[in-house]
């Protein structure tokens, strides 16, 4: 039987784990259609890329003006995503000029990346995407994401080891065009009144 | 306890494999600091992986030119003079017979293509014109390649892939007239290629929407009158050859186009360090005006 190392004997056994799979779906419930395939984001997806691609059909002479959208990201970045974070967290919200300043005069090694993906996406913005002012846009979304990590071995003593990782992380931001939207910031007198009223406007129900 | 059923078919394996646990984990990384010489070529070779051979040639496209061989100048003033005038009659008379080089390439195109007439292929000139440009507002890349040679196809679509295009054809105000016609032959001596100038005068409304629907360029409701130089190019040996789009001549004394509507920025003139950018007294450039070709 072992001597069984034929083509057809590789094909098997390359198909043994889908066919175990199968069975136990033949074991479990009756008669299962594969119609239920989960597809889900590979490695390679470059969706956000994609999301550029996408054309709205011309706007009526009534209607407001839609605003552009900017979708750019750079992949595998030699930095760790929570470390990215900190920085993206810090641009979401901001005018592109307030962040590109801000980027510039900070100390972390992200940053000084992070500000060349912001200027190549306002370049593409005023070339390929029909922007007009290339300051009249504001980052909508900004966040980074976890890349392909390489494994290595980190040594320890008494001959342990232990698996290290060089960590890889992606960037993604989203431009849109316009001044950036002004956020309602609640004091704290308000806050209080806020409060007080709610003491207030309690009432006591189906009371006699 | 093999069940079959009626929906998934699979072989009966000849043995199942029992896997031990696997104790230990060593990453692929481990000893490739000395081993650098190795290359990844012959390890797939000794896998058994086979490359395809690779071609390093160049893809030359023979079912069309790659420019307009002794292109026609348009006369200044054409279509600016009314026909009553004394220019605007030299103009007319100005026919087709006056350049023996056309009547000769005529004569050379009408042994390859019997059916061609100056009068029947004007009127097809423009309607291969209107057809493509409204396979170009739908993007029927098919119906755009067999009207249009691959010398003109890039210069129509470039950038326009992710734009919405809408064009109307109004109407013609001149019935369009054969213009100049010549015969190159490229690379061997038999190997001829008809290229026909025809001039059209028309009305016509483009209008180019951005990514996002926002008007880009021109209007949907103001025609424009549009005088145009068309050439039109065959292949006259292949039996399957097509009469079709091959570029526009843009005269030297043709009036500049209308603006876009979003502003955009010149670069400056280049300043030594020291100097100061005197906007009041800066002249913008303007473009040589030289018959080019679309």
């Amino acid at each position: 039987m072992a001597a069984a190392m034929t083509g057809r004997g590789i094909s098997f056994i390359r198909s043994v784990p889908s066919v175990l799979l199968s069975r136990l779906q033949i074991l479990g419930g009756g008669s299962q259609q594969l119609s239920c395939l989960h597809t889900s984001a590979s490695l390679e997806s470059k969706t956000w890329e994609r999301r550029n691609l996408k054309v709205y059909p011309p706007q009526l002479p009534d209607e407001p003006r839609r605003p552009a959208e900017i979708h750019h990201s750079r992949r595998q970045i030699k930095y760790s995503k929570d470390k990215m974070w900190y920085l993206a967290k810090m641009i979401r919200g901001m005018s592109i000029d307030e962040a590109i300043a801000q980027l510039e005069f900070n100390d972390k090694k992200g940053a000084k990346i992070m500000k060349e993906v912001l200027l190549e996406a306002q370049e593409m913005a005023v070339k390929n995407h029909n922007v007009e002012y290339k300051s009249n846009l504001y980052v909508a979304e900004s966040y980074s994401g976890k890349g392909k990590y390489l494994k290595r071995i980190r040594y320890h003593g008494r001959g342990m080891f232990g698996i290290m990782d060089k960590v890889y992380c992606h960037y993604f931001v989203k431009l849109m065009e316009g001044a950036p939207p002004k956020i309602e910031k609640k004091t704290n007198f308000d806050q209080a009144k806020e409060y007080v009223q709610s003491l207030k406007n309690r009432t006591i129900i189906h009371s006699l | 306890n093999v069940e079959t059923s009626l929906d998934v078919q699979h072989p009966i394996p000849l043995y199942l494999p029992v896997r031990t646990k696997k104790r230990y984990f060593i990453p692929p990384a481990v000893g490739l600091k000395g081993k650098r010489q190795e290359n990844t070529e012959a390890k797939a070779r000794a896998a058994g992986i086979v490359f395809r051979q690779q071609y390093f040639e160049r893809p030359i496209n023979i079912a069309c030119t790659a420019g307009i061989f002794d292109p026609y100048i348009p006369p200044e003033g054409d279509a600016r003079l009314s026909t009553l005038s004394k220019e605007g009659l030299k103009q007319r008379t100005e026919q087709i017979r006056q350049s023996a080089a056309s009547q000769l390439a005529i004569r050379k195109i009408k042994e390859h293509d019997s059916v061609f007439t100056t009068k029947d292929f004007a009127e097809k000139a423009q309607e291969i014109f209107i057809e493509a440009h409204h396979a170009l507002t739908q993007f029927n890349k098919e119906k755009l390649h067999s009207l249009v040679t691959e010398r003109c196809y890039p210069e129509m679509t470039r950038g326009n892939r992710y734009k919405t295009i809408r064009w109307r054809f109004v109407e013609s105000l001149e019935p369009p007239r054969v213009v100049h016609a010549r015969c190159p032959d490229m690379v061997s001596k038999g190997n001829l290629y008809g290229q026909v100038t025809v001039r059209m005068h028309s009305k016509q409304t483009l209008a180019i929407y951005d990514r996002f629907g926002r008007l880009m360029l021109g209007s949907e409701e103001q025609p424009k009158d549009v005088l145009e130089y068309l050439v039109i190019e065959r292949h006259l040996i292949n039996p399957y050859g097509r009469w079709r789009l091959h570029g526009k001549i843009v005269p030297s004394w043709a009036p500049a186009k209308d603006p876009i509507i979003k502003t955009l920025m010149i670069p400056g003139p280049e300043l030594k360090p020291g100097e100061e950018f005197d906007a009041l007294n800066y002249e913008v450039p303007k473009p040589e005006a030289v018959q080019w070709y679309k």
